[in-house]
């Protein structure tokens, strides 16, 4: 892959980079996938005034705009390491997960075996989790693999503007200094072109892992799927009035 | 009238307690204008003026709670103190600039990018599993999950360094005086081609399978079966009858993709060296220019809440049940 315009070797700088965005976008991934299942889960269960409240802090979360909000903190942090950048981009991006979970948990909510176990007497924790949360795996893994694509994407982009801690070695970092010794104007594509390919990568295929994991748990979202059976179909009814043309 | 109201009402709580972000982030984080000056003034500046710089930014030796009802204050003035970087250009004068840009940019992107989606999408449900849909569907997904920065560094590339089709920064030829004139016109549409085709490229896919689905739910519905047992023509029952039904979640959609729209927008102005909000506050965080930052968060903030407002509003009159209500 060639060296970039400072003499470093670019296959090193991506191996090692790989790893540094993996573990900050799963790191995320998680916190989001924590503090948006716990609220979406807390404001379905309880609903009335908790709901009211959790469901209002989610839309005020979901309507500021959220990169301008992670760039200012990046600034007064100073030069933040990938670490911190997990951190806020955590703590800053699970409105979309909550709201979504909450809006499955309450279709949930009125199936017969949840009152059936309401009826039975069983604890709140028990309801949340033996009961309520194995239905909701699947949108929590959607929300997990999503998060994860999202941090990737947006820690490469806070440190392609100068944001993250120039020593440490990932993909942003890659383009920063890429855009910094004006690799594209020189017509130095390769430095800029092994960190895109990456990302590119990473995120389509974790969104089609996504689209995967989706189709297994959840039997009528199956629209991929959908497509090639109903296209089987159709070339098998082709077939049977060809056959009775011909007959 | 009362769902109106209850969104304003919603919309101004949202933009205090951003207010109150902004007020509460310098002074809980380390570092604040005052030394970034000094250290700008690299020891020109005698050591006692940062009593007075503290002060002109806004630092003053009172109660929390009195500096915030004054931060308060000056923002509803549209008072947002003096740039760092720009001394002393009142941030507000350099926003002022930079918003139309921006404004035209995510407009005119978002236009393409979700009449495109739409109608894309519409045809894809319309024929689904045809040669179209199996090729469009899929590529919107893949186009969902690839980063403004690449699509916004490849075109660059390609077609201003590599082809040298199009200008690769500025919004026009800065040799040209600007005004309504054919040749400033025509410059100021071959530097916004690339910036705005990219962006649209970026949201394009989103909206393509929002409505898709949406629109594959529509047609399974009987009103649908209906209409095309009365004979009506093809076109009629897809664009009367089953895309307008389909189009009211899409909104939904739209809406909360607005986030995506001014993040996209600020990556792509700072790769085309665009003179936007987001080139301003790219310039802002480079010379750690705090007063700018602020003023330009709050402005976002602004325009997402509108934004978010008028689809509100476009939802009212497109949904009659919500009229009534």
């Amino acid at each position: 892959m060639g060296t970039t315009r400072m003499g470093r070797d670019v296959y090193t700088q991506l191996v090692w980079g790989t790893r540094t965005s993996l573990m900050v976008g799963i790191l995320a991934g998680f916190i989001v996938t924590l503090i948006g299942t716990v609220v979406g889960l807390t404001a379905a269960y309880y609903g009335g005034a908790t709901d009211e409240a959790l469901n209002f802090a989610t839309n005020v979360v979901l309507v500021l705009p959220q990169l301008p909000l992670l760039l200012v903190l990046a600034a007064f942090l100073g030069q933040v390491g990938p670490l911190s950048i997990a951190i806020i981009i955590g703590l800053t991006s699970w409105a979309w997960g909550a709201r979504v979970t909450r809006a499955q948990a309450m279709t949930l909510k009125n199936r017969e075996f949840i009152q059936a176990s309401q009826l039975i007497g069983e604890p709140a924790w028990r309801m949340i989790l033996v009961e309520m949360l194995p239905n909701l795996l699947s949108i929590i893994g959607f929300n997990f693999i999503g998060s994860v694509i999202f941090t990737i994407i947006t820690q490469a982009t806070l440190e392609f503007l100068g944001l993250g801690d120039p020593l440490s070695v990932s993909w942003g970092t890659m383009l920063y200094n890429a855009k910094n010794a004006s690799a594209i104007t020189v017509g130095a594509w390769w430095e800029m072109a092994a960190p895109c390919v990456a990302i590119v990568i990473i995120g389509v295929g974790l969104s089609l892992l996504n689209f995967g994991v989706d189709e297994i748990s959840n039997p009528r979202l199956r629209t991929l799927g959908a497509i090639g059976k109903a296209m089987k179909l159709q070339k098998k009814l082709d077939r049977a009035r060809l056959a009775e043309k011909e007959a | 009238m009362r769902f109106i109201l209850r969104r304003l009402a919603f919309y101004l709580v949202a933009f205090l307690v951003a207010a109150t972000f902004n007020f509460l982030i310098p002074r809980l984080m380390p570092g604040n204008p005052a030394d970034v000056m000094l250290a700008q003034a690299q020891g020109t500046l005698p050591p006692e003026a940062r009593e007075a710089l503290m002060e002109t930014f806004g630092f003053i030796n009172e109660p929390l709670y009195l500096q915030y009802l004054k931060y308060l204050g000056s923002i509803f003035t549209w008072d947002f103190g003096l740039s760092v970087k720009y001394y002393p250009t009142p941030v507000y004068d350099l926003l002022a600039r930079a918003l139309p840009w921006t404004l035209f940019l995510t407009g005119t992107a978002t236009l393409v990018a979700y009449a495109l989606g739409t109608l894309f999408g519409i045809r894809a449900a319309w024929r689904r599993g045809s040669r179209f849909d199996s090729i469009v569907s899929p590529l919107a997904l893949a186009l969902q999950s690839i980063p403004p920065v690449v699509v916004a560094i490849t075109a660059l590339f390609v077609f201003a360094v590599t082809l040298n089709w199009l200008p690769a920064g500025y919004a026009f030829d800065p040799s040209l005086e600007p005004s309504l004139s054919g040749p400033f016109l025509s410059s100021m549409f071959f530097h916004a081609l690339m910036p705005v085709l990219s962006l649209s490229i970026v949201l394009v896919g989103g909206y393509l399978i929002t409505m898709r689905n949406n629109m594959i739910g529509q047609l399974g519905e009987d009103y649908v079966h209906l209409a095309e047992a009365k004979g009506l023509s093809d076109a009629r029952v897809r664009y009367n009858y089953a895309a307008r039904n389909a189009f009211l979640p899409s909104i939904t959609a739209f809406a909360i993709s607005l986030g995506a729209v001014f993040g996209g927008s600020l990556i792509t102005e700072v790769v085309f060296n665009y003179p936007g909000l987001g080139n301003l506050l790219y310039m802002g965080v480079i010379a750690r220019d705090f007063p700018l930052i602020q003023g330009q968060l709050l402005i976002m903030t602004l325009a997402m809440l509108s934004a978010n407002f008028v689809v509100d509003i476009a939802y009212v009159v497109l949904d009659p049940r919500l009229r009534r209500a």
